[in-house]
């Protein structure tokens, strides 16, 4: 037991970072991951808590499952107006998924959970003194979610569950001033602050015949708040009084997510996952800060997001090599919720497909591994409304994962 | 088995950092299109020699329009770009309205004290670091000519006269220090033949300004604007000669005074009154019967105007300009604009606000009149300062025509600073690349410094 308690400690003091989806992450179990991000309605092990609260309880066993990706971005801007171009010096981060689920007996229909992952969040760092510095330098935005869950069993065919979400997190958002000293130091800005939010996550699975499972699912939008948030100013000291440090608040909204999601057991060995994601993205209309102290140099920001509701359709294959011995192939296609004349630096998003793979391995009866690997390539082309920051961003993200599962 | 996970780990981990190659882009290579630009000369006034802040000095310099151009044309193949530099440890160096005896520095922005004891953060000169004899020793050199030809306070009717720099010629006006000490014989050379004589293969030219401007910051107390006839006699001169050899070149046009905060800074009706002042200075205006009238708050100031009445003094009228050096210490403590007159030359009136935007008005239709017949480049730098005006947004930075907080204009309220000499460069290389196609690349404008805060 001292790998997992290690394992967990580490887990716990990785700053996250993910670029997905908007600044969504779906990197939550490495089977799932293994297959495009598809497992709503082929259920496998403790992830389903994540994936499907209602088909949780269709689990035999007591199972621990705790996974982690770290992510690997690199972004890279080039300039429209000048050809110049500009990097992200982002930290490698590790998005975390630990699930766990208990039955009274091995074979009793109602089953309990806890799942702990990161849903949400990025960290873009660019390089010093680039050319869209005074729209942002860095943003870091972490949100975990624990989410207890109860699963019940209807019938053969039938499951249900729901769990409870109480999100936490925190961000932290820099930029430059325009203001230069004698010493020809810009200013530069830090919000920083600590959200909580709450919310839910609830699941129907259905299987009616052997070779077909449906799963639908819904999690609730999640509005984290910044109440006490703590905005710091370096600029000259003689426009200190302009900007002084002080309180704010603000609010982000984590978008509510439907899903429904096919399974297909084609043969004992062979089996396929589609999951149709519905994200309404919509409620990132504005990203506001209220500061406390106003002055003339310092008035309270709306700046317009107007994200727009998107689809993701994500489809894997799971093929059993041995009895022990798992290999999985998968792709998503995902529409960005940012329209043009919103893509900002810090989520310079786009359409996507992400090609996922993976491999698992019974260790005997109790512990398996499993092994999931994302590559994906982002490029997008905008001039910002609000801005005028004109160019086009590439990121390529590379995440490979690994888990373990425990079966008790 | 731990060991093994941690292998497994470290060797995920590695994998992920090979494959995660940074993205690339294929930059295009700048062309330069149907230009050769080996050899670039520019010619102008303040603006091109990069004159700011009320005095020429070498990091205003370095970073005029004109150098900002020549080093992105070395993309393209351009030459070395020659200047003629102020010691980086100079203050700066200007001449005060005409007098070519006395010398100011630039100024920085700091704190200071008004007459009533108000410390506010403002222009504040510093001392001269040079004396006359700055001027007098010329620093040409024939190995290496200037390109960079821009001339403070220059007007376009200099430009081909031979012995601009020739002090004995300082009685009749039609002297230049500046241009003594880079001329390449001051006694007869003029700008025009120091450029043609170095056989250029482009030039820029943004003239005209100082035509007007002396006349303008004067409050049209002095000096006299050039008429159209001659101003378009010269720039005919200025580009046959530029273009005798083939070379070509782009022109700007000038901007308009409304646009520049020398002129709209001081609002109109500054004068602001308590009802017992109201009472003193109506009780005092109302029996002359020159319709002056006072309320509490915000009132128009008294302005010297000859032509008013037989007192010589009026109201200012909305569409008028309080010029940006009235001495805002006699506005404040000494009756300025209310029981004292202001004087006429900080004060532009309507007519006189007339007669400099017709000139400019005619200019810029020479200029782009004389642009299109040579198939020069066109900058509508008129247009360009009117965005500003209007206020424009570059990479999250918001900019426009207000002293100091607009940040595209110096401490002088004339001449831009920095972000504003590259806003117009880029101005220049979108005309460029358009008219030759060429595709030099613009330069990245938060490069630039704005005002530095203390």
């Amino acid at each position: 037991m001292t790998i997992f308690k290690k394992f967990i400690i580490s887990l716990l003091f990785f700053p996250l970072f993910i670029k997905s989806q908007g600044f969504q992450v779906n990197l939550q179990g490495q089977k799932q991951q293994g297959m495009g991000g598809a497992g709503t309605a082929f259920i496998q092990d403790a992830a389903a808590l994540f994936y499907n609260p209602g088909g949780a309880s269709f689990l035999n066993k007591n199972e621990v499952n705790i996974g982690i990706t770290p992510v690997f971005a690199k972004g890279a801007f080039l300039d429209a107006n000048t050809n110049n171009t500009a990097e992200t010096r982002s930290p490698v981060s590790t998005p975390f998924s630990a699930y766990g689920i208990f039955g009274l007996k091995d074979s009793s229909n109602l089953k309990f959970g806890l799942a702990i992952y990161t849903p949400f969040g990025s960290t873009v760092q660019w390089q010093d003194n680039w050319m869209g510095r005074f729209a942002l330098t860095r943003l870091e935005l972490k949100v975990i979610f624990f989410q207890p869950t109860f699963s019940y069993k209807i019938s053969s065919k039938l499951g249900l569950g729901a769990g409870f979400i109480y999100s936490t997190g925190k961000v932290n958002l820099q930029k430059d001033i325009p203001v230069v000293d004698n010493s020809g130091t810009y200013g530069h800005a830090t919000l920083d602050g600590k959200a909580t939010g709450i919310g839910f996550n609830a699941g129907i699975y259905f299987r009616p015949v052997k070779k077909l499972s449906i799963g639908l699912t819904y999690r609730s939008q999640v509005n984290m708040k910044v109440k006490d948030g703590l905005a710091t100013f370096k600029v000259p000291s003689s426009l200190s009084e302009n900007f002084p440090n002080g309180k704010f608040t603000s609010k982000l909204p984590l978008p509510q997510v439907a899903t429904l999601g096919f399974g297909l057991h084609a043969t004992s060995k062979l089996d396929f996952a589609l999951d149709i994601n519905y994200v309404v993205w919509k409620a990132y209309d504005t990203l506001a800060f209220d500061y406390v102290n106003n002055t003339g140099s310092l008035p309270d920001t709306k700046s317009v997001r107007n994200y727009k509701n998107i689809f993701a359709f994500r489809f894997g294959g799971q093929y059993k090599i041995t009895e022990n011995f798992t290999a999985r192939l998968g792709c998503a296609y995902g529409i960005t919720p940012v329209q043009t004349g919103y893509v900002t630096p810090e989520t310079p998003d786009a359409n996507r497909i992400n090609y996922t793979a993976g491999l698992g391995y019974f260790f005997g009866k109790n512990f398996k591994m499993d092994f999931s690997f994302l590559f994906t390539a982002l490029k997008r082309k905008d001039t910002n409304n609000e801005t005028n920051l004109s160019g086009t961003y590439k990121t390529n993200v590379v995440a490979p994962g690994v888990s373990m599962l425990y079966i008790f | 088995m731990p060991q093994k996970i941690d292998k497994l780990l470290f060797i995920i981990i590695s994998i992920g950092c090979l494959a995660s190659c940074k993205p690339k882009f294929d930059v295009p290579k700048p062309v330069k299109g149907n230009i050769d630009i080996s050899r670039y000369i520019a010619i102008g006034s303040s603006i091109t020699a990069g004159y700011a802040d009320g005095a020429l000095y070498y990091e205003a310099q370095k970073v005029s329009f004109a150098n900002i151009l020549a080093e992105q044309f070395k993309l393209i193949g351009g030459g070395h770009f020659n200047i003629p530099l102020v010691p980086a440890s100079s203050n700066g160096i200007s001449i005060i309205a005409g007098n070519t005896l006395n010398i100011a520095a630039r100024s920085t922005f700091a704190n200071r004290t008004d007459c009533k004891g108000i410390v506010s953060l403002g222009p504040v000169k510093l001392n001269p670091t040079e004396n006359y004899g700055f001027f007098s020793s010329n620093i040409y050199n024939g190995t290496l000519p200037f390109n960079n030809l821009g001339l403070p306070n220059t007007k376009a009717i200099y430009i081909a006269f031979k012995g601009y720099g020739n002090i004995a010629n300082n009685p009749s006006g039609n002297y230049n220090p500046f241009y003594r000490r880079m001329a390449s014989y001051p006694p007869s050379s003029s700008i025009l033949s120091d450029a043609v004589n170095q056989n250029p293969t482009f030039f820029s030219l943004l003239i005209g300004n100082d035509d007007v401007m002396a006349f303008a910051l004067n409050g049209g107390a002095s000096d006299t604007i050039t008429s159209t006839l001659r101003f378009n006699y010269h720039i005919d001169t200025i580009i046959n000669n530029l273009t005798k050899n083939g070379a070509k070149g782009v022109i700007g046009n000038i901007p308009d005074i409304s646009s520049l905060p020398y002129f709209s800074t001081i609002p109109f009706n500054g004068l602001t009154i308590d009802s017992a002042q109201v009472v003193q200075l109506n009780n005092l205006y109302s029996p002359l019967q020159i319709n002056i009238n006072f309320t509490v708050g915000s009132n128009p100031f008294v302005i010297t105007d000859a032509s008013s009445n037989f007192l010589g003094f009026r109201q200012i009228l909305q569409n008028e300009y309080v010029l940006l050096n009235v001495p805002l210490d006699s506005v404040k403590c000494n009756s300025y604009g209310s029981l004292i007159p202001i004087p006429d030359k900080y004060v532009l009136t309507a007519s006189e606000i007339s007669l400099i935007q017709t000139a400019i008005s005619d200019y810029n239709i020479k200029l782009k009149a004389v642009a299109q017949l040579k198939g020069l480049a066109f900058v509508d730098v008129n247009s360009f300062y009117k965005q500003i005006k209007t206020g424009i947004l570059y990479n999250g930075i918001s900019l426009n025509a207000q002293f100091v907080k607009g940040g595209v204009f110096s401490l002088d309220g004339l001449q831009l600073n920095p972000i504003g000499q590259a806003l117009l460069a880029n101005e220049f290389i979108k005309s460029i690349n358009l008219t030759y196609s060429s595709t030099i690349p613009e330069v990245d404008v938060t490069k630039y410094k704005g005002i530095n805060f203390p």
